[in-house]
């Protein structure tokens, strides 16, 4: 019965992804590049050459390293502020509609915009360092190597955020209201209601909203390539996704932007898969 | 969606990958003297210039040729459409020819086997040559033959803005800008008085096309002429190279141009006094009172002797092409001295001909503005046509972010690594 | 997950220590409050400033900038799109592709999610695996090979079928429907089946029913992908009479920035035009997310 109801999904996916899957597997193994129909040229298998060389290209290294400094930032700001605000919102008795809709702006609103607003408040003369004055780093944030990830796990939790503060509303809908009354008419703090009673019950949107996080922070790409002008400053900000980008799409070599690809796949199932173990834990 | 959809999509999916793997069967073209004629695809840019000169020429022709219209696309200039482009080889569904192919992609494409080779039209050379003279070797391809037609130029110069050179203290009728000391000069001063927050301010980012408009212009220059690679092997690490990157570096320490991204044109903002661009820029500067000055050099090189780069745009023929000889016939039809004319008049871009200024003397003396940039087009380099280019492009980006924007390695060294490594690129199959 | 909610009244007894009620309920409401403001005015900013930039003549990137000032006031920048775009045409080739990708990826969406949280079949495990893996995956290494079987192998090229098909299946919203499915006393389902109700009836009248605020979460955090969508709609179409929105707006913006005499201003008009419907349609539906009230249902 399972399998019928999930039948439609798996067809589907079989239909429209296994021969692009399954390519991009394939061509991490062999010498490749995208041909014309009726161009024929040897693609031999190369075994791990491919992986060989991406693994020992110090930029590609060094893409896995900002991305991991940008889920440990960017994860746990999402889920603490996403919760505290839809726990908010979802108290708060005026204006609610006009609160929703500010904190979902700018996951709406397009990257393009969005950036340079950021950049109008974060560069050297931007109102961020005008207010921290002498506090404020040299070179300015998206130009400061020790800065730049930081300042774009910022950028991303602040964009992405509406989207969390949803799915925990929407969790939040679910927690029956007498569990609250009964907290709150028991004396509790609002501090102690939310842990007694608001955090262990959303714990399986909780799960959701760690896993979608780390998912989508490990696919980082859009800002980077307009934040931060394309990975900088001198390679700061350089994110596997946009090596995979560079190799693949703009430089025609789809084999070694495979190999990373399958490498960064392989390493967010990991990841999540230790996540769920930790977050899904009773 | 409905569940029958669903099936039908899945057994088209199972034919689909079929018919994807084992490729399809012949390409045609163009080899012999008998190529096919008929309806023919062509994209052009979406500018609505390009449109305007696009949809004319299409109706000029389709006017006299009932059995071989041509029908006309828009496709987005810049990035995206190399992106589009090398998708459409690869699925074989390009049009026959593309009105704005980048000479840096061409390597890619015919490595793909996308671009129909010009040079088997019995004519296709010898056009070729004719029309844009000894200018055209550049865009040869390594076996010799042409897989583009150079098409415009929109050479590089270095528009200054007058009103914030006389906020400056500088003559904003002649700024000293041709030697590198002259240019330092007035850029510290234009710095310094606060008549604009940077004195120059190209894209800093690491896009690999972006050295086009900082090191590439003053590199054509200082070296007379030479392109990034020749013979196969790098040039910029030496003497001219190191002058170049040098005097960028001290413009980047001194702060006379910034290292931020920034959304949005500076010189058109007033934040930045001079940029470098193309003719195609004067369009959008329309309320500053600019001036336009060569590429500087070391010692201050004669205007009429100074080199700069081409940022030329072509044409490529594509090999899903079934009717490659009306494509052939309109490719010549739209770049005849006529339309070249029109192409002029319409885009203010430089069609890639030999001694533009006698060809269309009425324009150029209506258009005293554009003069400078047609003779200036006598004189310009462009990218090599070299195997992996936007690879080697983007191996000499990363090495002048790192030595040159943010001065954290050596210039010399980064030179030379980079030219070390874009050696082995150039020839690399 | 239901023994944490049973758990929960039991853990709050030893919290209760404290006392004192009624004077700390007014501080209770009005400092999230305030606090809630002023952070709806950080994530409100971008948008408003977005709107100021796209009403500007000339561009001012000091901080002055960021007041509409009225010397410097013109609506050029959207009468220019106006007159470049053919707005009605695109919008309804947005409102038809993000529609029809919503309603697949809440079909498919509300099935598997179903299916993965309240059915135990063979095949689940790797059925996760694999809706984690899509969900996974760059979409930038599939690209080009996706391209190619839509345009060569299904012959799609040129049409709305080819523009929805890779955005139909959005792991996100199986992966929501999931984690509510999951959320429901399972007692519920167990009770109707006892009954003798198919998991087709159950599915439509007591778990669909059950997890509304899932579905408009579903389906506001999923149009917005295929909305915003640029790259793959204008891949798959050229024909400009099939276009969305998204295209159109940065068809315009791109030639834009060399044709306007403030093209950032352009830019950002061109994000104004393409934000404002998101921005109406969540307006409109967040109401009915207010109105699914809590406890309907599940009281476990």
């Amino acid at each position: 019965m399972g399998l019928l109801l999930a039948a439609p999904y798996a067809i589907f996916v079989a239909a429209v992804f296994v021969y692009p899957l399954g390519l991009g597997v394939w061509m991490s193994f062999h010498d490749f590049y995208f041909t014309a129909p009726g161009v024929d040229v040897a693609k031999p298998f190369v075994g791990l050459d491919n992986y060989a060389t991406v693994l020992s290209d110090p930029d590609v290294r060094a893409s896995f390293v900002h991305v991991a400094e940008f889920l440990v930032i960017n994860v746990p700001l999402t889920v603490i502020l996403s919760l505290l605000l839809a726990t908010a919102l979802n108290s708060a008795i005026h204006w609610r509609g006009f609160l929703r809709v500010s904190y979902y702006v700018p996951y709406i609103a397009a990257s393009v915009a969005m950036v340079t607003v950021w950049m109008f408040m974060f560069n050297s003369g931007g109102i961020v360092n005008q207010i921290l004055g002498p506090l404020a780093p040299d070179p300015a944030w998206l130009v400061n190597k020790a800065w730049a990830m930081p300042s774009i796990a910022l950028y991303v939790t602040w964009k992405q955020l509406g989207f969390f503060i949803l799915l925990f509303l929407a969790a939040l809908q679910n927690v029956p209201k007498e569990l609250n009354e009964a907290a709150s008419m028991d004396g509790a703090t609002r501090w102690q209601s939310f842990r007694a009673v608001t955090i262990p019950a959303v714990r399986p949107a909780t799960t959701l909203v760690v896993l979608l996080a780390i998912i989508t922070g490990a696919n980082l790409f859009t800002e980077p390539y307009l934040l931060t002008g394309g990975g900088g400053p001198n390679g700061a900000s350089t994110t596997p996704v946009f090596l995979l980008y560079q190799q693949g799409i703009q430089q025609g070599n789809p084999d070694i932007a495979s190999a990373i690809g399958v490498l960064l796949v392989v390493g967010v199932l990991l990841v999540t898969y230790v996540s769920r173990k930790i977050t899904e834990r009773d | 969606m409905k569940r029958p959809l669903v099936v039908l999509t899945a057994t088209l999916a199972a034919a689909g990958m079929l018919a994807a793997c084992s490729g399809g069967t012949t390409t045609p073209k163009g080899a012999d003297g008998t190529a096919a004629s008929g309806p023919i695809k062509i994209w052009y840019s979406n500018n609505p210039n390009e449109v305007a000169w696009g949809e004319q020429v299409v109706e000029a022709w389709n006017a006299d040729h009932a059995d071989e219209q041509v029908t006309g696309q828009e496709i987005p200039a810049g990035r995206s459409s190399e992106e589009v482009i090398g998708a459409a080889i690869t699925a074989g569904n390009t049009p026959c020819l593309i009105y704005n192919t980048a000479p840096v992609a061409v390597p890619g494409f015919q490595k793909q086997g996308g671009l129909v080779d010009l040079s088997t039209f019995p004519d296709g050379a010898e056009y070729i040559e004719a029309r844009t003279g000894e200018a055209a070797s550049q865009y040869v391809s390594a076996d010799g033959d042409y897989y583009q037609m150079p098409w415009k130029s929109n050479p590089v110069m270095f528009f200054y803005n007058k009103a914030i050179m006389t906020a400056a203290g500088v003559d904003p009728e002649n700024p000293p800008l041709a030697t590198y000391d002259e240019f330092l000069d007035t850029s510290r001063k234009i710095v310094a008085s606060g008549a604009a927050t940077y004195a120059i301010y190209p894209s800093p980012a690491s896009e690999f096309y972006q050295s086009w408009f900082d090191f590439y212009p003053l590199y054509a220059a200082e070296s007379g002429g030479t392109l990034l690679v020749e013979d196969g092997a790098s040039t910029f690490a030496g003497e001219e190279g190191t002058a170049v990157a040098d005097f960028w570096r001290t413009i980047y320490d001194e702060k006379l141009a910034g290292n931020e991204p920034y959304t949005g044109d500076a010189f058109n903002d007033g934040v930045a006094a001079i940029a470098s661009a193309g003719p195609w820029a004067v369009e959008s500067y329309g309320d500053i009172d600019w001036g336009v000055a060569p590429i500087p050099t070391s010692t201050g090189t004669a205007p009429e002797e100074t080199y700069t780069f081409a940022d030329s745009k072509n044409v490529g023929m594509y090999s899903s092409c079934e009717n490659t000889g009306t494509a052939w016939e309109f490719l010549k039809f739209s770049t005849s001295e006529e339309q070249d004319g029109t192409l002029l008049e319409t885009t203010g871009q430089m069609p890639l001909r030999a001694n533009l200024t006698d060809a269309f003397p009425d324009y150029f003396a209506t258009n005293p503005d554009y003069t400078t940039f047609a003779d200036q087009a006598n004189r310009t380099v462009d990218v090599p046509n070299v195997e992996n280019s936007v690879e080697v492009w983007q191996t000499f980006r990363d090495a002048w972010t790192s030595a040159v924007i943010f001065g954290e390695d050596e210039i010399p060294s980064a030179l030379k690594d980079a030219a070390g490594t874009i050696d082995e690129l150039a020839v690399k199959k | 997950m239901t023994t944490t909610q049973k758990q929960s009244p039991a853990i709050l007894k030893n919290d209760a220590g404290s006392t004192s009620g009624k004077r700390r309920s007014r501080t209770r409401q009005l400092l999230p409050m305030a606090l809630l403001l002023v952070g709806a005015v950080g994530f409100l900013f971008p948008f408003y400033y977005m709107i100021v930039g796209a009403l500007q003549e000339k561009r001012d990137p000091t901080l002055a900038g960021a007041l509409p000032w009225p010397s410097n006031m013109t609506l050029s920048n959207f009468t220019d799109i106006n007159e470049s775009i053919d707005l009605g045409r695109s919008l309804l080739n947005s409102g038809i592709f993000t529609g029809a990708v919503v309603l697949c990826t809440l079909f498919f969406g509300v099935l598997a999610g179903y299916a993965l949280a309240t059915l135990s079949f063979r095949g689940r495990g790797l059925l996760f695996a694999v809706v984690l893996l899509l969900q996974a995956v760059p979409f930038q290494l599939l690209m080009v090979p996706l391209y190619v079987l839509l345009v060569r192998g299904f012959g799609l090229g040129d049409s709305y079928l080819g523009m929805i098909l890779p955005f139909a299946i959005n792991s996100v919203a199986v992966l929501i429907f999931r984690q509510f499915f999951l959320q429901v006393p399972r007692e519920m389902f167990d009770a109707a089946r006892i009954d003798g109700a198919g998991e087709f009836r159950i599915l439509r009248s007591i778990a669909v029913p059950l997890v509304k605020p899932a579905i408009l979460t579903a389906a506001l955090v999923t149009f917005i992908g295929p909305w915003n969508e640029f790259l793959w709609p204008f891949l798959i179409t050229k024909e400009q009479s099939l276009q969305p929105l998204a295209v159109a707006v940065a068809n315009f913006t791109q030639t834009g920035a060399a044709f306007h005499d403030n093209p950032f201003g352009a830019i950002l008009a061109g994000s104004t035009v393409l934000a404002v419907p998101a921005v109406v349609l969540f307006i409109v539906f967040q109401r009915h997310f207010t109105a699914t009230d809590a406890s309907t249902g599940v009281k476990g």
